[in-house]
């Protein structure tokens, strides 16, 4: 019997952040007039009115405005007797009138301020609450919540166990589609819930010490694929950021795509011992009167119905479990393991490629793996760091949030360049008589399976022609729970020519960042030992590059993200190498090469270690 | 030269669109046109619908309700 767990949740926010822009134009700024904040209040009972309707309980977000408004608190405790919601408290609707005038800002990111400010607002927000409900809330939430601010609010604020704390991806994609003014920095965390480690939220706890205390759910259940390649901003269970995407028929009003999210993610509960899980959380701005961009208000609000009547129809069936947060965090604990990895195998949905992303994270990686690029690894994210990255005013980073990759084929380019270098990308290269080919140029689909702790990707063959033979090459990748470790296998299933072999080229070429910009990579130390014998280059741009015959570790030591990436190697016939790269060319690669015969197998592993 | 405002829908650039911008475009009244402040985009209403079909064109599977996810 599998779960798929919903979460639906609203904030009665009282100065929408889109309305008071979006529908103000004209206006001159007055966060506190009426016809706002009536407007709000409709839309609010709505959006709770829809899912009740439909047979749905709901988390309800308090926002800072409503903790002022005894309208809302009373319908609030009424939705609450009545239909069993819970009242929870967000410190995502922070801007209104009350708030200005208090702190004397326009900010409203809660992680953006300084820890000090964060503090008084928490304790001013969670003290309004008290006083009105009489009890704290158990759950509350942001775009982002850091790893401070979590330790802060669990430490002084015991009965939280929920809170919303990422949205997916996130990150320089959304500060683009915003015209270059949206700063909500938070690329490379999970997209599914997670127990945040103390250290860093993006990454999942390893062990009791490290837990956080709290349960975290991302804002949105967002497509795996769409997200990360494109603007990250229309593609997830948000209705209207569906129909912002013109993801829909302007003649008939239909968007199948919306339900082919939900049940792809559905579809998750194969690879994730029968559970799965949805968000939606749509906040009063994208249901305003006067229409969003293209969209009318009777297109926002069908799409709304549409969306909440869909979760209804799967309750009614016996497919969907609707639980309030905090009811979730009970549930995740029973239900997960610290160690056990979150696993997605996700298809497109939208563009009609066939291309398909495999996706994992543990409290040591997020890995992103690509079949239409033979099983190239397009984002890596090294959690074994746990790196410690305060963020807010006064920190000197006011609003980075986004954990570093080591590899991002997007911001870093992958196996494509422009005339010179490198891109970031883990693939092979074969090559025989002077002719080479990357994987990356190889298309194929991956197939889940999982034997204990292992978690297994098998790729399907691919054929890879030469002038003179051809060769099957499959791939298999195994992730073991706790091993901070990737096995991969490469193995030469078929030849058309049983007498020739083929040099096989494993590599990883990598660097450091959380944007598209390149980094200082001064301080990166490679290094290829056997164990006796250590060759090592200290990275100066100068295009260097080393190896060892019968090396056992390939590796980089990358002091700005604390990070030890390393390729391993048990085979004695196999040369490890390192390679520096140039200002042009600002990566490093590690590698592997051995030539093999049908029949043969090469492994390697890719290494992840905290520096220190 | 009068002054621009927003239509009765805050279209956005269709131009911009495609390349994953959001940007709300001004109506121009004098020329009965909708113009787009970061880029060259200028048209009709008619004009911005038209190209935002154009835009969906990448969405080949838009319409296509999938009963599985695996191959």
């Amino acid at each position: 019997m599998s779960d798929f767990i919903v979460n639906i949740i609203h904030r009665p926010e009282l100065a929408p952040e889109y309305a008071e822009k979006v529908t103000g134009q004209g206006k001159k700024d007055d966060i506190g007039r009426s016809s706002l904040l009536d407007e709000s209040e409709s839309i609010f009972r709505f959006q709770q009115d829809t899912a009740h309707k439909n047979g749905l309980r709901t988390t309800i977000q308090i926002t800072y405005a409503s903790l002022f408004s005894q309208q809302i608190i009373d319908m609030v405790k009424e939705d609450h007797e009545k239909y069993g919601d819970e009242i929870a408290l967000s410190l995502l609707g922070l801007p209104c009138k009350q708030f200005r005038e208090k702190y004397k800002t326009h900010d409203f990111c809660i992680w953006m301020f300084s820890m000090e400010q964060k503090k008084q607002i928490v304790d001013d927000v969670f003290g309004k609450f008290y006083e009105c409900f009489g009890y704290y809330p158990e759950s509350t939430g942001s775009y982002y919540m850091d790893a401070e601010l979590i330790s802060y609010i669990k430490e002084k604020y015991p009965t939280v166990k929920c809170a919303v704390a990422t949205c997916w991806e996130e990150g320089p994609k959304a500060y683009h589609t915003c015209n270059n003014s949206w700063y909500t920095f938070m690329d490379g965390g999970p997209w599914n819930p997670w127990i945040p480690s103390k250290y860093n939220t993006h990454v999942p706890a390893s062990c009791k010490e490290d837990d956080s205390g709290i349960v975290a759910i991302p804002h949105l259940s967002r497509d795996l694929m769409a997200c990360y390649d494109g603007n990250g901003s229309n593609f997830g269970t948000h209705p209207q950021n569906v129909l912002r995407g013109m993801i829909y028929d302007t003649k008939t009003w239909e968007y199948p795509y919306l339900y082919n999210i939900v049940d792809q993610y559905r579809a998750q509960e194969k690879y994730n011992n029968g559970y799965s899980y949805n968000m939606m959380f749509v906040g009063p701005g994208w249901l305003n009167k006067m229409g969003r961009w293209e969209a009318p208000y009777e297109l926002l609000k069908k799409s709304y119905e549409d969306g909440m009547a869909y979760y209804g129809k799967l309750k009614s069936e016996g497919k969907l479990k609707d639980m309030t947060m905090a009811e979730f965090a009970d549930y995740y604990r029973g239900k997960k393991g610290y160690t056990e990895p979150e696993v997605a195998l996700w298809r497109d949905i939208l563009y009609g490629s066939d291309k398909q992303y495999f996706w994992y994270v543990d409290p040591d990686m997020r890995v992103g793996i690509n079949m239409d690029q033979g099983g190239a690894i397009f984002d890596l994210r090294p959690y074994a760091a746990k790196l410690n990255i305060p963020v807010g005013i006064g920190t000197g980073n006011p609003t980075n949030a986004s954990y570093p990759f080591l590899i991002q084929d997007k911001y870093r380019a992958g196996y494509f360049t422009h005339y010179a270098g490198e891109g970031t990308i883990k693939s092979a290269k074969l090559s025989y008589g002077g002719e080479e080919v990357d994987l990356c140029l190889e298309r194929t689909k991956g197939h889940y399976s999982k034997e204990g702790k292992d978690t297994i990707l098998t790729l399907d063959p691919v054929d890879v022609r030469f002038a003179d033979f051809t060769i099957k090459l499959q791939t298999k990748f195994t992730f073991t729970e706790g091993s901070h470790r990737i096995r991969i296998d490469r193995i030469v299933v078929d030849s058309t020519d049983d007498t020739k072999k083929v040099h096989l080229n494993e590599y990883i070429t990598a660097c450091y960042g959380t944007n598209e910009y390149s980094e200082d990579m001064s301080s990166v130390k490679l290094a290829v030992t056997d164990g006796k014998e250590y060759k090592s280059i200290d990275y100066e741009y100068l295009d260097r590059s080393d190896s060892l015959k019968g090396a056992a570790a390939a590796s980089a030591v990358i002091p700005p993200v604390n990070t030890k990436v390393s390729m391993i190697c048990e085979d004695k016939e196999a040369t490890g190498y390192v390679r520096e790269g140039y200002a042009f060319s600002p990566m490093f690669s590690l590698g592997f090469e051995k030539d093999l015969s049908k029949g043969e197998v090469f492994t390697t592993w890719l290494s992840l270690e905290k520096a220190n | 030269m009068a002054q621009s405002g927003k239509g009765k829908l805050n279209f956005r650039c269709p131009s911009c669109f495609i390349r994953d911008i959001d940007v709300d475009m001004f109506y121009d009244e004098d020329k009965k046109e909708y113009y787009c402040l970061r880029c060259q985009y200028t048209g009709t209403e008619e004009d911005v619908l038209a190209k935002n079909e154009l835009v969906r064109l990448r969405y080949k599977d838009m319409m296509k309700r999938f009963t599985s996810f695996e191959f």
